[in-house]
């Protein structure tokens, strides 16, 4: 009862605060928003309120973030020039310093995982879930300082950082382990971390070798074609569905592992294993057609046309009518098993080279990050 | 199924070859690549235009018409299953259900039950059985099995849109001969009424080029190696098109300013477009797609750069063609493009990193000789900053595949190119350099008048192997002059000799320009033997710059062209139509839980059946049939 009670507290306060800050922020900046801003902020705070409703650990994820970023953004002065000098900045809150933790921590939370998976001991689940959740918790902060940061380069300059290879990799990395902390929470599965993070780190080892070979995490200015509310939407709604997608090969891998009685006596049963492919598989289906649909819309206004076959968006229909294909297979002919684990590992395949393989083999209308 | 797998693949397969071949080129690359055997091929199974290919849009159609056929199949069930209730089920079939309970009852209350039961969101159906036998019968979640009906409905409503937006009524009427290509470029108002589509064609995306102040009354539909004219129903202007920059140099928007006139009502409209905010008008949408040059006009002085000669004026205009007799040959320079902006990463000192920053206007011409040869070069205007020092940068190629190769000519003290053309002109003017040579014997520590005469003669056989062909032909003229037995380390000594009288001999040349004319100072006074060097380097690589002729650019008048599309999609929305119905549909498939439910209880039994399905096996239904069981059981 008395739970009950501070749930509900939990649940208007955390409503409020957002409120509050929404108010803030269009009160503070109406004039540098038109309408469909104010409509995606709006529609972002009531989002974020709901998933704080929900999942309690998102609205601490939601605190802690904001807290972290707006003591960063005091550090900052209005200056980058701070980043030097200020010893936070340099070594915890400027974005860049925020990022490199979070690449730092994801390889140590599924060394963690492994360690768990083994030793079978909860303290080590535990903990692993916890460096999870901070390394998330860092790489938002290194995202929204980096839009902060992106207003300083230049006020025309600023923009939100979805915008490029080397940003749109970060989020990768963070929408997918909230997509896995997500379930580990409420399907009490945390042993999947041990394989589901192995992807989030590849995907860090990625943005690793993209900062330090090719200098990208520098900020640059949008080209017209980007310069669109479309963008806000169409490419987070787009990483939902990677990142679902990834989480279901992962958890296939799991899935094969046990079928082929490899650390089976580790892992859950089969049939959790298949379900929560399916839900992943679904989730990313549903957002990827969304964005899909919210692509071909801003294409329709920038292009001059909803379709024009352009390879990225070719590939985006292959991805869509791949996992269409496994959804079929599974929901009419109930099909189970190893055959949907093996399709489920390949779509990661043709998901990847949706994502990076068009960029770095294929060229097109779609420009953001060249290789 | 298996046929809607196949359907899948297929589409798939086809849309990866588009992918992987690079679609819609000029012919003439892919028989390059393909061989004209293999090209004849893959054209005839329009392989470079895969998404209008004939077999793609049958395929197209075969999906239109095979999910139209699974949904006509199968709405009936859905519709009757929606409307009626599975209550003509048996005993033992009901105990023969996965979720399938027995537990004792003494007293059953139906009304109860049925208002639990519509509590949580159940529609019922209570019926008496077998003689006051009671069976309840609930089900929830029908809204799954619509979800089919939409998602399938969606992908029809989405292909027929795309086939609309399709060029389906030009293939047709290509077939029948209706329509042609037009191969060869002409006035549009010489192209016969076979070339031309008419206004109310149903679909289009063409485009339009604009230049500044240029008004169009059709547009340019590109197909296969040619064209077709597209009518429009009103005419297009230009008025100007503009470029907005950021604060890094970096371009920012590319906005026309347009008049559009109606050509029936005589209506106008002013408005400028810009990349994502098109202009909708008469059903046509217009883009800003593309820009280019539209013919700007450019002030040059043309310099020969191996001789004395004075530099004279040229005016030319880019996509004009200006002819010249130049050196005794017959050369016409052929204007291609001027850009006002050109951002370049240069690095502009050691220390710094590079970063992008705008250089300044540039243009692009080729060089054409009497035999139709043919060189191209790209000038800069300005001076660019390049390891702390400004030069002048032309790039000059063979041929569109190779990079160009830079002359970098030094600015002079006014960052002006004058300095290096002194120069040049002094060095082709053999009095001046006589004088120069004399003069430095007349101060060198030369005693006897042999050696003196000697010097003379070996500096003047150097100046005009330099003056006639750069540094390249001094080596030349030495391998002729010294022995063959001399070592290496000699020739080595003998060219530093050679290159340090050059250097003394131009740094005289200048002393004395300078002294003559105090008051226009053209040399730097600070780093006169740097320039110095500088320049005698590009005076040599002149000598590899094609044609001796430089074109400096002194004044411009820009005038661009904006590159428009026009877009009539009727498809589109039905294709938005389709979309949102296919988020429903997908939502409703894969969240929504199709629940039946059957309370059953025998006449006089005091036993209580209750049994739960849903039509797909899933972890959560175990779950819930479990729980709701037990909810059952309490509040009977
Ligand atoms: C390109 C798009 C699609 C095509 C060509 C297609 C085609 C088909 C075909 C041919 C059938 C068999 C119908 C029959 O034989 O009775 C079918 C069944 C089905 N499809 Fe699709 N489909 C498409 C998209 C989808 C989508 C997006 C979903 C949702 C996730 C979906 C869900 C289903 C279901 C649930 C059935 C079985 C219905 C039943 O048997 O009750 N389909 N589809």
């Amino acid at each position: 009862m008395l739970r009950n009670i501070k749930d509900k507290f939990m649940n208007y306060s955390f409503g409020l605060l957002l409120a509050c800050l929404t108010i803030i922020a269009i009160s503070k900046f109406n004039n540098f928003m038109d309408n469909y801003e104010l409509i995606i902020l709006i529609s972002s705070a009531i989002t974020f309120t709901w998933m704080g409703n929900v999942w309690p650990n998102f609205r601490k994820l939601f605190i802690y973030t904001f807290l972290l970023s707006f003591i960063s953004i005091y550090f900052y002065k209005g200056s980058l020039e701070e980043i030097e000098l200020n010893f936070f900045l340099k070594y915890f809150l400027s974005s860049q310093s925020a990022i490199m933790w979070m690449t730092a921590l994801y390889p140590l939370s599924l060394l963690t995982y492994w360690i768990y998976l083994f030793s079978k001991q909860d303290f080590y689940g535990n903990l692993a879930t916890k460096i999870t959740w901070i390394a998330t918790m860092m790489g938002f902060v290194g995202l929204l300082v980096r839009w902060y940061e992106s207003y300083l380069i230049g006020i025309d300059v600023g923009h939100i950082p979805v915008s490029n290879l080397y940003e749109v990799f970060v989020l990768f990395c963070l929408i997918t382990s909230l997509l896995y902390l997500h379930y580990e929470e409420k399907l009490a599965i945390k042993k999947l971390g041990a394989f589901v993070l192995i992807i989030i780190t590849a995907a860090v080892g990625f943005i690793l070798w993209y900062t330090f070979e090719k200098g990208a995490d520098e900020i640059q200015p949008l080209v017209p074609a980007l310069q669109s509310y479309w963008m806000k939407i169409h490419v987070p709604a787009n990483f939902i569905g990677y990142g679902a997608f990834a989480m279901a090969a992962m958890i296939s891998v799991a899935y094969l592992l046990k079928d082929k009685g490899i650390i089976g006596s580790y892992l859950p049963e089969l049939n959790v294993l298949d379900e929560m492919t399916y839900k992943a598989i679904s989730i990313g289906f549903i957002f990827f057609t969304i964005a899909t649909i919210l692509g071909a819309v801003w294409a329709a206004e920038a292009w001059g046309g909803y379709w024009s076959w352009d390879p990225k968006e070719t590939w985006a229909l292959i991805v869509w009518l791949n996992y269409a294909a496994w959804l079929h297979l599974r929901l009419i002919k109930g099909l189970r098993g190893t055959m949907l684990a093996w399709w489920s590992l390949a779509g990661l395949l043709i998901t990847t080279f949706a994502f990076l393989g068009v960029n770095l083999f294929l060229s097109g209308l779609h420009s953001y990050g060249e290789l | 199924m298996r046929f809607a797998i196949t359907m899948f693949s297929l589409l798939a397969i086809a849309s990866i070859i588009g992918t992987v071949l690079k679609q819609n080129e000029p012919y003439n690359n892919y028989i390059i690549k393909f061989g004209q055997f293999w090209f004849d091929i893959f054209e005839k199974l329009g392989m470079f235009n895969v998404y209008q290919a004939f077999w793609f849009l049958l395929i197209l159609v075969f999906l239109i018409v095979s999910t139209s056929l699974c949904i006509s199949r199968n709405t009936p069930k859905i519709l009757k299953d929606y409307k009626g209730f599975q209550d003509r089920i048996r005993e033992k079939s009901l105990l023969s259900f996965k979720h399938s309970y027995q537990f004792p009852v003494k007293k059953f209350s139906v009304k109860k039950t049925i208002s639990f039961l519509k509590s949580h969101n159940y529609k019922v159906k209570y019926k008496p059985v077998e003689g006051n036998g009671d069976l309840i019968v609930a089900k929830k979640g029908d809204l799954q099995k619509f979800g089919y009906i939409f998602t399938h409905l969606a992908i029809v409503i989405i292909s027929i849109g795309g086939l609309l937006d399709g060029n389906l009524v030009f293939k047709v009427q290509e077939l029948i001969g209706a329509k042609q290509i037009q191969l060869i470029d002409q006035p549009l108002s010489k192209i016969s009424l076979k070339g031309r589509m008419s206004e109310d064609n149903l679909s289009y995306r063409a485009s339009i080029l604009l230049s500044e102040g240029d008004t169009k009354t059709a547009a340019i539909l590109r197909a296969k190696e040619g064209y077709l004219v597209q009518e429009i129903p009103f005419s297009i202007t230009l008025k100007n098109f503009n470029i907005k920059h950021y604060s890094t140099g970096q371009p920012k928007s590319f906005e026309s300013e347009l008049l559009v006139k109606d050509k029936k009502t005589g209506e106008t409209i002013n408005k400028t477009i810009s990349v994502n905010k098109p202009l909708t008008y008469k059903g046509v949408t217009i883009y800003q797609a593309a820009f280019e040059d539209g013919g700007s006009q450019l002030d040059l002085l043309v310099w020969d750069l191996n001789s004395s000669q004075p530099s004279f004026k040229m005016n030319s205009q880019i996509f004009k063609n200006n002819k010249l007799t130049f050196e005794n040959q017959n050369l016409t320079l052929e204007f291609k493009d001027f850009r006002k902006f050109n951002i370049l990463e240069v690095d502009e000192n050691k220390e710094k990193k590079p970063k992008p920053t705008n250089v300044g206007p540039n243009f692009l011409y080729k060089v054409r000789n009497e035999s139709g040869q043919a060189k191209e070069y790209q000038t800069y205007q300005l001076p660019m900053l390049i390891d702390g020092k400004y030069f002048f940068m032309s790039g000059m190629r063979n041929s569109p595949q190779e990079e160009f190769k830079y002359l970098k000519i030094p600015a002079d003290e006014n960052l002006s190119i004058e300095g290096f053309m002194v120069l040049k002109s002094l060095l082709n003017n053999p009095k001046k350099v006589q004088s120069a040579i004399n003069k430095g014997i007349k101060t060198s520590a030369f005693t006897t008048s042999g050696k003196k005469e000697a010097f003379k003669l070996g500096a003047e056989n150097i100046i005009g192997a330099f003056v006639g062909g750069g540094y390249n032909s001094v080596i030349d003229a030495m391998d002729l002059n010294i022995p063959d037995q001399a070592s290496v380390a000699d020739k080595e000594k003998a060219i530093k000799t050679y290159i340090n009288i050059i250097y003394l001999v131009s740094q005289e040349l200048v002393r004395d320009y300078q002294f003559k004319n105090k008051n226009d100072i053209v040399f730097p006074a600070n780093d006169a033997p740097r320039f110095i060097q500088d320049a005698l380097t590009a005076y040599s690589d002149s000598f590899f710059y094609g044609v001796p002729l430089y074109l400096e650019l002194k004044e411009f008048n820009e005038v661009q062209a904006s590159g428009l599309q026009l877009t009539k999609s009727p498809g589109q929305f039905w294709v938005y139509l389709g979309s949102i119905l296919l988020v429903l549909g997908i939502f409703c498939m894969i969240y929504i839980q199709e629940i039946r439910l059957w309370i059953f209880r025998k006449k006089g039994s005091n036993k209580l059946i209750v049994s739960l399905a849903t039509n797909r096996d899933r972890i959560d239904f175990d779950q819930y049939a479990i729980e709701f069981k037990d909810k059952i059981k309490k509040i009977i």
